[in-house]
Protein backbone atom coordinates (compact mmCIF):
# COMPACT_ATOMS: atom_id res chain seq x y z
CA UNK A 1 0.00 0.00 0.00
CA UNK A 2 2.81 2.43 0.55
CA UNK A 3 4.54 1.49 -2.76
CA UNK A 4 6.92 4.32 -3.53
CA UNK A 5 7.42 5.23 -7.31
CA UNK A 6 10.09 4.14 -9.34
CA UNK A 7 11.82 3.64 -12.54
CA UNK A 8 10.59 -0.34 -13.59
CA UNK A 9 11.03 -1.86 -16.98
CA UNK A 10 7.44 -1.88 -17.50
CA UNK A 11 7.61 2.27 -16.72
CA UNK A 12 10.41 2.48 -19.26
CA UNK A 13 8.52 0.45 -22.11
CA UNK A 14 5.54 2.85 -21.06
CA UNK A 15 7.92 5.96 -21.93
CA UNK A 16 9.15 4.15 -25.07
CA UNK A 17 5.24 3.82 -26.58
CA UNK A 18 4.46 7.28 -25.42
CA UNK A 19 6.80 8.97 -27.20
CA UNK A 20 5.95 7.07 -29.98
CA UNK A 21 2.44 7.75 -29.89
CA UNK A 22 3.47 12.11 -29.68
CA UNK A 23 6.26 12.34 -32.17
CA UNK A 24 5.03 9.80 -34.37
CA UNK A 25 1.02 9.87 -33.48
CA UNK A 26 2.03 6.08 -33.48
CA UNK A 27 -1.64 4.45 -33.08
CA UNK A 28 0.08 0.61 -33.05
CA UNK A 29 2.02 2.12 -29.49
CA UNK A 30 -1.49 3.29 -28.15
CA UNK A 31 -2.66 0.33 -28.55
CA UNK A 32 0.35 -1.80 -26.53
CA UNK A 33 -0.46 1.25 -23.71
CA UNK A 34 -3.82 -0.09 -23.79
CA UNK A 35 -3.13 -3.85 -24.10
CA UNK A 36 -0.89 -3.27 -20.93
CA UNK A 37 -2.82 -1.35 -18.62
CA UNK A 38 -6.44 -2.02 -19.91
CA UNK A 39 -6.91 -5.15 -16.89
CA UNK A 40 -5.68 -2.72 -14.24
CA UNK A 41 -7.93 0.28 -15.08
CA UNK A 42 -11.36 -1.55 -15.88
CA UNK A 43 -11.00 -3.77 -12.91
CA UNK A 44 -10.28 -0.12 -10.73
CA UNK A 45 -13.50 0.73 -12.38
CA UNK A 46 -15.43 -2.48 -11.65
CA UNK A 47 -14.71 -1.53 -7.74
CA UNK A 48 -15.77 1.97 -8.25
CA UNK A 49 -18.61 1.34 -10.25
CA UNK A 50 -19.37 -1.30 -7.72
CA UNK A 51 -19.48 -4.55 -9.79
CA UNK A 52 -21.10 -2.72 -12.73
CA UNK A 53 -19.13 -4.16 -16.01
CA UNK A 54 -21.06 -2.56 -18.56
CA UNK A 55 -20.87 1.16 -16.71
CA UNK A 56 -16.57 0.00 -16.07
CA UNK A 57 -15.87 -0.48 -19.84
CA UNK A 58 -17.63 2.40 -21.22
CA UNK A 59 -15.83 4.34 -18.76
CA UNK A 60 -12.89 2.25 -19.35
CA UNK A 61 -13.40 3.45 -23.28
CA UNK A 62 -13.52 7.18 -22.33
CA UNK A 63 -10.47 6.92 -20.26
CA UNK A 64 -8.11 5.46 -22.55
CA UNK A 65 -9.65 7.82 -25.79
CA UNK A 66 -9.08 10.85 -23.14
CA UNK A 67 -5.57 9.57 -22.37
CA UNK A 68 -5.17 9.28 -26.05
CA UNK A 69 -6.07 13.04 -26.55
CA UNK A 70 -4.46 14.26 -23.76
CA UNK A 71 -1.32 12.35 -24.10
CA UNK A 72 0.81 15.40 -24.80
CA UNK A 73 0.11 17.07 -21.55
CA UNK A 74 1.91 14.05 -19.59
CA UNK A 75 4.73 14.76 -18.04
CA UNK A 76 5.97 12.19 -16.55
CA UNK A 77 5.05 13.58 -13.11
CA UNK A 78 3.77 10.42 -12.31
CA UNK A 79 3.61 6.45 -13.15
CA UNK A 80 1.65 6.12 -16.68
CA UNK A 81 -0.82 3.97 -14.47
CA UNK A 82 -1.39 6.35 -11.54
CA UNK A 83 -2.42 8.89 -14.66
CA UNK A 84 -4.50 6.33 -16.45
CA UNK A 85 -6.59 5.52 -12.61
CA UNK A 86 -6.60 9.49 -12.53
CA UNK A 87 -8.43 9.79 -15.62
CA UNK A 88 -10.50 6.87 -14.69
CA UNK A 89 -11.37 7.96 -11.25
CA UNK A 90 -12.29 11.71 -12.64
CA UNK A 91 -14.53 9.56 -15.28
CA UNK A 92 -16.11 7.85 -12.75
CA UNK A 93 -16.82 11.28 -10.41
CA UNK A 94 -18.29 12.80 -13.60
CA UNK A 95 -20.44 10.03 -14.43
CA UNK A 96 -21.51 9.94 -10.81
CA UNK A 97 -22.29 13.33 -10.70
CA UNK A 98 -24.49 13.11 -13.45
CA UNK A 99 -26.36 10.28 -12.10
CA UNK A 100 -26.96 12.62 -9.71
CA UNK A 101 -28.90 15.43 -11.69
CA UNK A 102 -30.69 12.42 -13.40
CA UNK A 103 -34.64 12.95 -13.07
CA UNK A 104 -35.36 10.37 -10.09
CA UNK A 105 -37.27 7.54 -12.44
CA UNK A 106 -33.69 7.07 -14.60
CA UNK A 107 -31.67 6.97 -11.80
CA UNK A 108 -34.01 3.98 -10.72
CA UNK A 109 -33.91 2.66 -13.43
CA UNK A 110 -30.09 2.83 -13.61
CA UNK A 111 -30.10 1.99 -9.64
CA UNK A 112 -32.19 -1.28 -10.58
CA UNK A 113 -29.30 -2.28 -13.79
CA UNK A 114 -27.07 -1.93 -11.37
CA UNK A 115 -28.64 -4.26 -8.68
CA UNK A 116 -29.22 -6.78 -11.14
CA UNK A 117 -26.00 -6.66 -12.40
CA UNK A 118 -24.91 -7.63 -8.91
CA UNK A 119 -27.38 -10.28 -8.69
CA UNK A 120 -25.91 -11.97 -11.65
CA UNK A 121 -22.42 -11.63 -9.98
CA UNK A 122 -23.41 -13.28 -7.05
CA UNK A 123 -25.25 -15.92 -9.06
CA UNK A 124 -22.17 -16.31 -10.94
CA UNK A 125 -20.26 -16.89 -7.77
CA UNK A 126 -22.46 -19.30 -5.97
CA UNK A 127 -21.54 -21.96 -9.27
CA UNK A 128 -18.15 -20.94 -8.85
CA UNK A 129 -15.15 -22.56 -7.69
CA UNK A 130 -13.81 -19.69 -5.40
CA UNK A 131 -17.16 -19.52 -4.17
CA UNK A 132 -15.16 -18.24 -0.97
CA UNK A 133 -13.36 -15.24 -2.47
CA UNK A 134 -15.70 -14.08 -4.54
CA UNK A 135 -18.29 -13.90 -2.11
CA UNK A 136 -15.93 -11.46 -0.49
CA UNK A 137 -15.59 -9.59 -3.36
CA UNK A 138 -19.08 -8.75 -3.47
CA UNK A 139 -19.89 -8.46 -0.27
CA UNK A 140 -17.12 -5.70 -0.52
CA UNK A 141 -18.46 -4.28 -3.89
CA UNK A 142 -22.07 -4.12 -2.26
CA UNK A 143 -20.20 -2.31 0.94
CA UNK A 144 -17.97 -0.05 -0.70
CA UNK A 145 -21.76 1.20 -2.84
CA UNK A 146 -21.96 2.51 0.49
CA UNK A 147 -19.37 4.76 1.12
CA UNK A 148 -19.39 8.49 -0.51
CA UNK A 149 -17.61 9.21 -3.75
CA UNK A 150 -14.96 9.99 -1.80
CA UNK A 151 -14.28 7.40 0.29
CA UNK A 152 -14.92 4.61 -2.27
CA UNK A 153 -12.48 6.11 -4.45
CA UNK A 154 -9.65 6.79 -1.81
CA UNK A 155 -10.56 2.97 -0.05
CA UNK A 156 -9.70 1.51 -3.98
CA UNK A 157 -6.96 3.94 -4.53
CA UNK A 158 -4.93 2.74 -1.48
CA UNK A 159 -6.10 -0.79 -0.99
CA UNK A 160 -7.10 -2.15 -3.92
CA UNK A 161 -4.61 -0.17 -6.65
CA UNK A 162 -1.91 -0.18 -4.01
CA UNK A 163 -0.81 3.56 -3.95
CA UNK A 164 -0.03 5.54 -1.44
CA UNK A 165 -1.56 8.00 -0.05
CA UNK A 166 0.49 10.64 -2.02
CA UNK A 167 -0.09 8.87 -5.72
CA UNK A 168 -4.03 9.03 -4.01
CA UNK A 169 -3.95 12.25 -3.71
CA UNK A 170 -2.60 13.19 -6.64
CA UNK A 171 -4.97 10.75 -8.38
CA UNK A 172 -7.91 12.08 -6.64
CA UNK A 173 -6.39 15.80 -7.19
CA UNK A 174 -6.86 16.62 -3.22
CA UNK A 175 -4.52 17.06 -0.15
CA UNK A 176 -3.23 14.08 1.53
CA UNK A 177 -4.79 14.55 4.78
CA UNK A 178 -8.46 14.26 2.43
CA UNK A 179 -6.93 10.69 1.47
CA UNK A 180 -6.24 9.92 5.14
CA UNK A 181 -9.65 11.01 6.37
CA UNK A 182 -11.71 9.14 3.44
CA UNK A 183 -9.66 5.75 4.05
CA UNK A 184 -10.27 6.21 7.81
CA UNK A 185 -13.68 6.86 7.45
CA UNK A 186 -14.25 4.35 5.00
CA UNK A 187 -12.88 1.67 6.73
CA UNK A 188 -15.46 2.81 10.07
CA UNK A 189 -18.32 1.86 7.52
CA UNK A 190 -17.39 -0.77 6.47
CA UNK A 191 -16.62 -2.39 9.54
CA UNK A 192 -21.01 -2.23 9.94
CA UNK A 193 -21.57 -3.11 6.60
CA UNK A 194 -19.25 -6.03 6.50
CA UNK A 195 -20.27 -6.91 10.17
CA UNK A 196 -21.50 -10.71 9.34
CA UNK A 197 -17.51 -10.89 8.62
CA UNK A 198 -16.46 -10.16 12.21
CA UNK A 199 -14.89 -12.97 13.67
CA UNK A 200 -16.20 -14.01 16.58
CA UNK A 201 -14.49 -14.30 20.21
CA UNK A 202 -12.04 -16.79 20.43
CA UNK A 203 -12.29 -20.49 21.53
CA UNK A 204 -10.42 -20.35 25.04
CA UNK B 1 -1.55 -12.20 3.69
CA UNK B 2 -5.14 -13.97 4.28
CA UNK B 3 -6.88 -15.03 1.26
CA UNK B 4 -9.50 -17.27 2.47
CA UNK B 5 -12.62 -17.07 4.79
CA UNK B 6 -11.66 -19.67 7.21
CA UNK B 7 -7.97 -17.47 6.97
CA UNK B 8 -9.75 -14.39 7.83
CA UNK B 9 -11.69 -15.52 10.81
CA UNK B 10 -8.64 -16.66 12.45
CA UNK B 11 -6.77 -14.15 13.61
CA UNK B 12 -9.34 -12.02 15.70
CA UNK B 13 -6.67 -9.93 16.87
CA UNK B 14 -6.12 -8.05 13.85
CA UNK B 15 -8.20 -5.40 12.61
CA UNK B 16 -10.33 -7.61 10.75
CA UNK B 17 -11.51 -4.63 8.57
CA UNK B 18 -7.74 -4.08 7.08
CA UNK B 19 -7.51 -7.86 6.65
CA UNK B 20 -10.57 -8.28 4.57
CA UNK B 21 -9.53 -5.14 2.59
CA UNK B 22 -6.23 -6.90 1.97
CA UNK B 23 -7.76 -9.94 1.37
CA UNK B 24 -10.02 -8.45 -1.37
CA UNK B 25 -7.73 -6.33 -2.96
CA UNK B 26 -4.80 -9.14 -2.98
CA UNK B 27 -7.42 -11.01 -5.05
CA UNK B 28 -8.13 -8.20 -7.14
CA UNK B 29 -4.82 -7.50 -8.41
CA UNK B 30 -3.90 -10.86 -9.00
CA UNK B 31 -7.13 -11.16 -11.27
CA UNK B 32 -6.34 -10.52 -15.02
CA UNK B 33 -9.13 -8.95 -16.83
CA UNK B 34 -9.38 -10.47 -20.22
CA UNK B 35 -8.67 -8.10 -23.05
CA UNK B 36 -11.78 -9.75 -24.94
CA UNK B 37 -11.95 -7.50 -27.83
CA UNK B 38 -11.34 -4.51 -25.62
CA UNK B 39 -8.30 -2.80 -27.23
CA UNK B 40 -9.30 -3.40 -30.57
CA UNK B 41 -13.07 -1.27 -29.43
CA UNK B 42 -11.13 1.64 -27.65
CA UNK B 43 -8.86 2.05 -31.45
CA UNK B 44 -12.22 2.05 -33.10
CA UNK B 45 -13.24 5.19 -30.89
CA UNK B 46 -10.23 6.99 -31.26
CA UNK B 47 -10.63 10.49 -33.35
CA UNK B 48 -9.70 10.18 -36.83
CA UNK B 49 -6.27 11.36 -37.78
CA UNK B 50 -5.56 14.76 -38.46
CA UNK B 51 -7.12 15.84 -41.76
CA UNK B 52 -3.89 18.17 -42.42
CA UNK B 53 -0.99 16.50 -44.70
CA UNK B 54 2.54 16.09 -43.11
CA UNK B 55 4.32 18.14 -45.49
CA UNK B 56 2.27 21.20 -44.42
CA UNK B 57 4.41 22.69 -41.81
CA UNK B 58 7.39 22.01 -44.02
CA UNK B 59 5.83 23.80 -47.13
CA UNK B 60 4.55 26.70 -44.81
CA UNK B 61 8.33 27.08 -43.20
CA UNK B 62 9.84 27.55 -46.83
CA UNK B 63 6.97 29.63 -47.87
CA UNK B 64 7.33 32.41 -45.26
CA UNK B 65 11.18 32.02 -45.48
CA UNK B 66 10.67 32.92 -49.42
CA UNK B 67 8.89 35.78 -48.19
CA UNK B 68 11.61 37.24 -45.92
CA UNK B 69 14.50 36.37 -48.75
CA UNK B 70 12.06 38.04 -51.15
CA UNK B 71 11.54 40.91 -49.10
CA UNK B 72 15.07 41.74 -48.22
CA UNK B 73 15.95 41.58 -51.78
CA UNK B 74 13.49 43.95 -52.56
CA UNK B 75 14.34 46.52 -50.26
CA UNK B 76 17.91 46.02 -49.80
CA UNK B 77 19.45 48.43 -46.98
CA UNK B 78 15.60 49.12 -45.36
CA UNK B 79 16.11 47.29 -42.53
CA UNK B 80 19.58 49.69 -41.66
CA UNK B 81 18.00 52.33 -42.43
CA UNK B 82 15.35 51.81 -39.99
CA UNK B 83 17.37 50.40 -37.20
CA UNK B 84 20.09 53.76 -37.38
CA UNK B 85 16.77 56.13 -37.41
CA UNK B 86 15.62 54.34 -34.64
CA UNK B 87 19.09 54.63 -33.05
CA UNK B 88 19.67 58.74 -33.46
CA UNK B 89 15.52 59.14 -32.33
CA UNK B 90 16.58 57.90 -29.10
CA UNK B 91 20.21 59.16 -29.17
CA UNK B 92 19.13 62.23 -29.77
CA UNK B 93 16.32 62.90 -26.86
CA UNK B 94 17.32 63.01 -22.89
CA UNK B 95 15.06 60.86 -21.15
CA UNK B 96 13.37 61.72 -17.91
CA UNK B 97 13.29 59.92 -14.62
CA UNK B 98 10.00 59.18 -14.40
CA UNK B 99 10.41 57.70 -17.97
CA UNK B 100 13.55 55.50 -17.33
CA UNK B 101 11.38 54.46 -13.87
CA UNK B 102 8.32 53.85 -16.03
CA UNK B 103 10.03 51.74 -19.06
CA UNK B 104 11.70 49.84 -16.37
CA UNK B 105 8.85 48.93 -14.36
CA UNK B 106 7.00 47.84 -18.08
CA UNK B 107 9.99 45.82 -18.58
CA UNK B 108 9.94 44.43 -14.95
CA UNK B 109 6.26 44.21 -15.38
CA UNK B 110 6.62 41.88 -18.74
CA UNK B 111 9.45 39.63 -17.09
CA UNK B 112 7.19 38.83 -14.12
CA UNK B 113 4.36 38.08 -15.80
CA UNK B 114 6.35 35.94 -18.86
CA UNK B 115 7.75 33.90 -15.77
CA UNK B 116 4.36 33.55 -13.91
CA UNK B 117 2.93 31.94 -17.50
CA UNK B 118 6.26 30.27 -17.66
CA UNK B 119 5.98 28.14 -14.06
CA UNK B 120 2.41 27.85 -14.48
CA UNK B 121 2.83 25.89 -17.76
CA UNK B 122 5.43 23.95 -16.36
Amino acid sequence: MRRAPMASPHAVTDAHLIARCVVGDDRHAFAELVKGHQSSVRACLRKLTAGNHALADDLAQETFVLAWRNLRSFRQEARFSTWLYRIATNCWLAHARKRREEPLADRDAALADDAHAAEDAHDAASTSDHAGATTLRIDMERALATLSEGERAAIVQCYHNDLSHEEAAYVLNCPVGTIKTHVLRGKQKLKLALAAWQPGPAAG
Amino acid sequence: MPHTEADLHDDSAADWTDRLLAADASAHRDAYVDDAGFTARIMSALPAPAALPRWRKPALTSLWASAGIGLAFALPGTVLDVTRGAFGLLAGRSFSLYEVAAVVAALGLATWTGTAVALRRA
